[in-house]
């Protein structure tokens, strides 16, 4: 079996192989990674990661001097400032190392004229098709799955350009203004499904954060009117293309009373289940016959805090939980942070080699 | 239903022209401003962070329900200044050197708000001294750091630290995601919550 067919029958829960192994490395760390190892190959590739992200889609008008009108002078002069694909800016600070500061181009909008005049930036269908169908082409032949990753998809990069508490108050305004941004940003993430699909990934990985660490972000009753149906109109428009696509959703936090709605919408696999918020246990003995599972290694906890042996054990023990079907692909939650210890990292890695049911 | 009574149901709706209009009438009533801020606006807010904490409610209905009460709240403002009417402490509020999160910390700002607490924001990123500066200048009774990450909560070390040799009598609390009762014993913080309704019942505890 190749790393990708593998993956593919761990997460349609058909039996597997051996355990694949995914973590993401922050700067810090892979620098750790080049000392410790002293390789000249990608960690991802040392480490015998079973897929790849296809690398990002084109889009149009390439110029982003259109935001400039959204922001601030001050910011706009600042060397630090840059602004993204969608308008948003971004400010880094000297202690935030590699985040930045978000500024929301909609922040101040107050009608709807606003809202439909934003210059969002289109899909360069025709050149995304041509420079995907390659890189896809290029992982199947590494033997790897590969991955449309959009991870914001509706309500992240909408809330990213209105800014989060206005557009959940436009929401429970049932205010126009909500309904056109998020229609915006789904006609666009639909073209971008519908593109990754096209392709050929086997992946496609969606995702918008909608827990807490210790509840939900929004109602039930909010999320299965503005947020549930957008998703399930992505999703059914790329499964149309490719039915055996499979849907990954992320979501951060407490998102335990949305399960049965993503996998109405469609959803196949649930990252990132952070322990320190979810049961898995609990989530697997209810749903894991409809879904599969990412993540599960707590970044919050085990992996920067806990001994080796405390990782091997949670690794070792979720498998155990899984069965020897698949369905869940092991891996810490989140991006590794510099006070992760490069030995959990090596124990999660070897819990997962070394793992025999 | 009395108009306080029916004012503290529309803040909790987050109907901001009813609450308007409901906090002039009472004032037309003769109803003391303190009053009214207390059972008809406060009251509201207590009812939503209870709901809050309960998993009844969740972040929009807060945010409206705080938009409504800052929407009476101003109304009334002139009213409490000419009473002597003083909020019940100050809270110097931010998020640690390092941690750009906001969403968590601005939570916590609206609930303390909604228990009668002035509360000074300190916005992201601050800086531990900054913390300390801004709580002698108000004379503020409770410092609350916010954080995400688990590479910036050692930072809360630091504020709690300088707290301590500042020899102000302050309340250093203490939240965010990663953070749990035995970090905060820890650090030796004075209070750990793990949600922003428990971390303003704390607060107005801490300064009654």
């Amino acid at each position: 079996m190749t790393e990708r067919q593998n993956l593919i029958s761990l997460l349609r829960r058909e039996g597997y192989d051996h355990v694949p192994v995914e973590f993401n490395l922050c700067p810090h760390l892979e620098k750790v990674y080049k000392e410790e190892t002293h390789s000249l190959r990608s960690y991802r590739s040392y480490f015998k990661m079973p897929w790849e992200s296809v690398g990002g889609l084109i889009y149009l008008p390439a110029d982003k001097k259109r935001f400039d009108k959204y922001h601030t002078a001050e910011n706009l002069a600042n060397r630090d400032f840059s602004i993204d694909d969608d308008g948003v800016g971004h400010k880094k600070t000297s202690t935030s190392m590699h985040m930045t500061q978000m500024f929301c181009p909609l922040a101040n909008a107050d009608s709807l004229e606003q809202i439909d005049e934003y210059p969002l930036s289109e899909l360069d269908e025709l050149k995304s098709f041509k420079a995907l169908k390659a890189a896809v082409k290029l992982t199947h032949l590494k033997g790897l799955a590969a991955v449309g990753n959009m991870q914001c998809t509706v309500w992240e990069n909408a809330w990213y350009i209105r800014g989060m508490e206005n557009l959940m108050m436009d929401m429970m305004c049932e205010d126009p203004m909500a309904e056109h941004l998020l229609d915006k940003v789904t006609d666009r993430s639909l073209k971008r499904a519908v593109a990754y699909a096209k392709a050929g990934v086997d992946i496609l990985f969606l995702g918008d954060d909608i827990g807490m660490q210790n509840s939900i972000m929004m109602s039930k009753e909010l999320y299965c009117t503005w947020l549930k149906p957008r998703l399930k109109k992505i999703i059914s428009a790329a499964k149309a293309v490719n039915p055996n696509l499979i849907v990954f959703y992320h979501s951060c936090g407490f998102v335990t009373p949305f399960i049965p709605h993503l996998i109405e919408a469609g959803v196949d696999v649930l990252n990132p289940v952070q322990p320190e918020c979810m049961n898995f246990e609990e989530i697997h003995e209810a749903y894991g016959d409809k879904i599969s599972f990412n993540g599960t290694i707590g970044t919050q906890s085990t992996m920067p805090f806990g001994t080796p042996a405390d990782v091997r054990k949670e690794v070792e023990k979720n498998l155990k939980i899984a069965g020897d079907k698949g369905g869940l692909f092991v891996s810490p939650t989140h991006l590794l942070e510099p006070e992760v210890p490069w030995e959990n990292i090596l124990a999660y890695v070897d819990a997962c080699r070394h793992f025999c049911g | 239903m009395s108009t306080l009574e029916e004012l503290s149901t529309f803040l909790q709706q987050g109907r901001v022209p009813k609450v308007k209009e409901l906090t002039l009438k009472a004032l037309e009533e003769g109803i003391d401003p303190k009053t009214v801020l207390e059972e008809g606006l406060l009251s509201g807010m207590s009812v939503i962070g209870e709901k809050f904490k309960n998993n009844e409610v969740f972040v929009p209905e807060v945010l409206i329900a705080a938009r409504a009460m800052n929407a009476g709240a101003q109304i009334l403002k002139p009213y409490l200044t000419e009473a002597g009417v003083t909020e019940i402490g100050t809270v110097v509020l931010g998020t640690v050197k390092g941690d750009l999160h906001d969403i968590g910390k601005n939570l916590v700002k609206m609930m303390m708000e909604g228990k009668g607490l002035k509360v000074i924001d300190l916005g992201v990123d601050v800086p531990g001294e900054k913390f300390i500066e801004a709580a002698k200048e108000n004379d503020a009774k409770i410092i609350a750091c916010s954080t995400l990450l688990t590479t910036t909560m050692h930072e809360m070390k630091n504020v709690v630290d300088l707290a301590k040799n500042s020899g102000m009598d302050v309340k250093v609390m203490i939240g965010g995601a990663p953070v749990t009762q035995s970090f905060c014993d820890s650090i030796g913080a004075d209070c750990y919550t793990p949600d922003a309704a428990s971390a303003a019942d704390v607060a107005a505890d801490f300064c009654r």
